[in-house]
């Protein structure tokens, strides 16, 4: 599996540096974190990996070949996948087909088997279902599965979304705040399957806000604060930093 | 029976079209792009046929297949300038796509016959080949409702970005649904030719537009069933208010305005969605009536 590389990543909108040169990486089979206070620039660096924002100077590479020119869709097909902060579903179609969008990157059959209904085609369309289901199962959905997205609670759309995202087994997935609004049996029950990802090959970058779950998981910890990076390394470590201290709690004025 | 059918077969034949007609505006909106290009599909499929037929004794089978390869290579034309618009902004451009459809049939007259149209079109279709060119398209839109290619239509209608973080191709997936909407459109187009006897460009003007959006509209965007409805309502409801016949448009309008202030999602698609949720329902309530019989039994 390859890993992700942001070297000298900048991103201004105007006068404004939302991201300013970070140098970071996302290795395989990893949970990394990606920590800072609101505002400090986290979801722009999502943006910026997964193609929906352009860069304004420096470079992203996926195992050794530059993605930051890429367009979304193309980010997407060479295996790096995401979650949106702003939980984003399908909220007419059901769990279950908001799970078999997921599968579109492994999609084979072409467009005359989709037309005309061949077998092929069809035979695919079954085999992703039951892999959905399967996905269902594994985040604890499987009985919502014909419920409308839009209708589930706040836990469990995000839920589906996560397992949208890993649906076609992606290098790398990028998770944009998963636990937010969760109780701690629910982001327990989540940490257990990132870790199990991880095991399996995946690299995994956690954008959090909550620092214990983050400490918890990850080997590897990057702080961003108003689009520097201010600290990076072992979390127990970087929490103890006096400057990402700094940048939670406030200094004393003196 | 037979009289009856006699009695009500333009009416049918005419339901027939319309339904056609619908999925071609259909799979457009279905996939998110708010064309209203059908009608210029149409004129395109039309006289394509038309033309085909009548100066060059083209085959007419041959010149129907020919017509609807024009008219969905127009639509693939028509979706490259418009890959980057939006919305109104897209309907506006296809509005004007339609425009521009409409006068250069008025004005290339050596070909098209100008404002008088052409005339003496072999009438060779009847209600039997409309209703089996309806079930094949039928069959088609069925398909690509149950692969993947109608989820990812959906998923453009319903949020681009998601589509796109999933590796969808949001551009190659508009061209998609604009070539099937001209295809679709001029099969239909080169029907009405081949059944009608004479064209002219005022077929597809304003009125063909507002038709067959108003099929959409009132039938549904998203199922099968949608056209069909919706066809049907603008078939039989001119039948049923035949004392209100100076009153049409204003019927019509009044009808539109209830369906889409109390059936937003169309007639036909509420009746899909309804017994969809009931069977959603039941599968659910079954999958929990199965988990309780298994921790019954763990238990025990």
């Amino acid at each position: 599996m390859p890993s992700l590389h942001l070297e000298g990543v900048s991103k201004h909108f105007g006068g404004l540096k939302a991201v300013d040169g970070i140098t970071m990486a996302v290795p395989p089979g990893e949970i990394t974190g990606l920590i800072g206070p609101n505002g400090a620039g986290k979801s722009t660096v999502v943006n910026l990996i997964s193609g929906v924002l352009s860069l304004t100077h420096g470079d992203i590479r996926l195992g050794g070949a530059s993605i930051s020119t890429d367009r979304a869709d193309i980010v997407a097909r060479q295996g790096v996948s995401r979650t949106f902060q702003n939980i984003r579903l399908l909220p007419e179609a059901t769990v279950l087909e908001n799970v078999m969008i997921g599968f579109h990157r492994r999609e084979q059959s072409g467009l005359m088997a989709n037309l005309f209904g061949l077998r092929a085609a069809l035979r695919e369309q079954r085999e992703f279902r039951d892999r959905a289901h399967a996905l269902l199962e594994r985040f604890g959905l499987d009985e919502y599965a014909e419920f409308e997205a839009g209708n589930l609670a706040y836990g469990h759309q995000r839920r589906v979304e996560m397992a949208r995202a890993i649906a076609s087994e992606p290098a790398i997935v990028l998770l944009d705040e998963p636990v937010a609004g969760m109780n701690d049996v629910e982001s327990d029950e989540l940490a257990t399957i990132f870790r199990e990802l991880a095991n399996s090959g995946m690299g995994l970058l956690l954008i959090e806000h909550n620092v214990g779950f983050v400490t918890r998981l990850c080997k590897q910890v990057y702080v961003l604060d108003s689009g520097r990076m201010i600290a990076a390394g072992d979390p127990h470590e970087v929490t103890r930093d006096p400057k990402v201290v700094a940048a939670y709690i406030g200094t004393s004025k003196h | 029976m037979i009289n009856l059918y006699y009695a009500y077969q333009p009416i049918i034949d005419f339901f027939l079209l319309s339904v056609g007609f619908g999925y071609s505006q259909q799979i457009a909106l279905r996939a998110g792009v708010f064309s209203i290009a059908t009608a210029g599909f149409a004129a395109i499929g039309a006289y394509a046929v038309a033309i085909l037929v009548t100066k060059t004794g083209f085959p007419i089978v041959g010149a129907v297949v020919l017509g609807m390869v024009i008219a969905g290579g127009a639509g693939l034309v028509l979706s490259l300038p418009l890959a980057r618009l939006r919305g109104a902004f897209q309907a506006i451009a296809t509005l004007a796509f339609v425009q521009i459809v409409i006068s250069l049939l008025l004005f290339a007259e050596d070909f098209t016959g100008g404002a008088l149209g052409i005339t003496g079109i072999p009438r060779v279709v009847n209600t039997g080949v409309l209703i089996f060119i309806v079930a094949f398209v039928m069959y088609v839109m069925w398909s690509i409702g149950r692969t993947g290619l109608g989820r990812i239509f959906d998923a453009l209608r319903q949020e681009e970005s998601v589509a796109a973080s999933l590796g969808v191709n949001i551009g190659r997936y508009h061209a998609f649904a604009f070539i099937l909407s001209g295809a679709i459109g001029g099969l239909f187009g080169g029907l009405q030719s081949l059944y009608v006897f004479q064209i002219e460009p005022h077929n597809f003007g304003f009125a063909f537009m507002v038709n067959v959006l108003t099929v959409v509209i009132l039938g549904g965007r998203t199922t099968l069933l949608g056209p069909i409805m919706g066809a049907a309502i603008m078939a039989i409801l001119p039948e049923l208010a035949r004392p209100l016949a100076e009153y049409r448009p204003a019927v019509n309008g009044v009808i539109l305005i209830l369906v889409i202030t109390f059936l937003p999602n169309g007639v036909g698609d509420e009746i899909v969605f309804w017994f969809r949720r009931r069977r959603h329902a039941a599968a659910a309530a079954n999958r929990v009536k199965v988990k309780e019989a298994k921790n019954a039994v763990t238990s025990s």
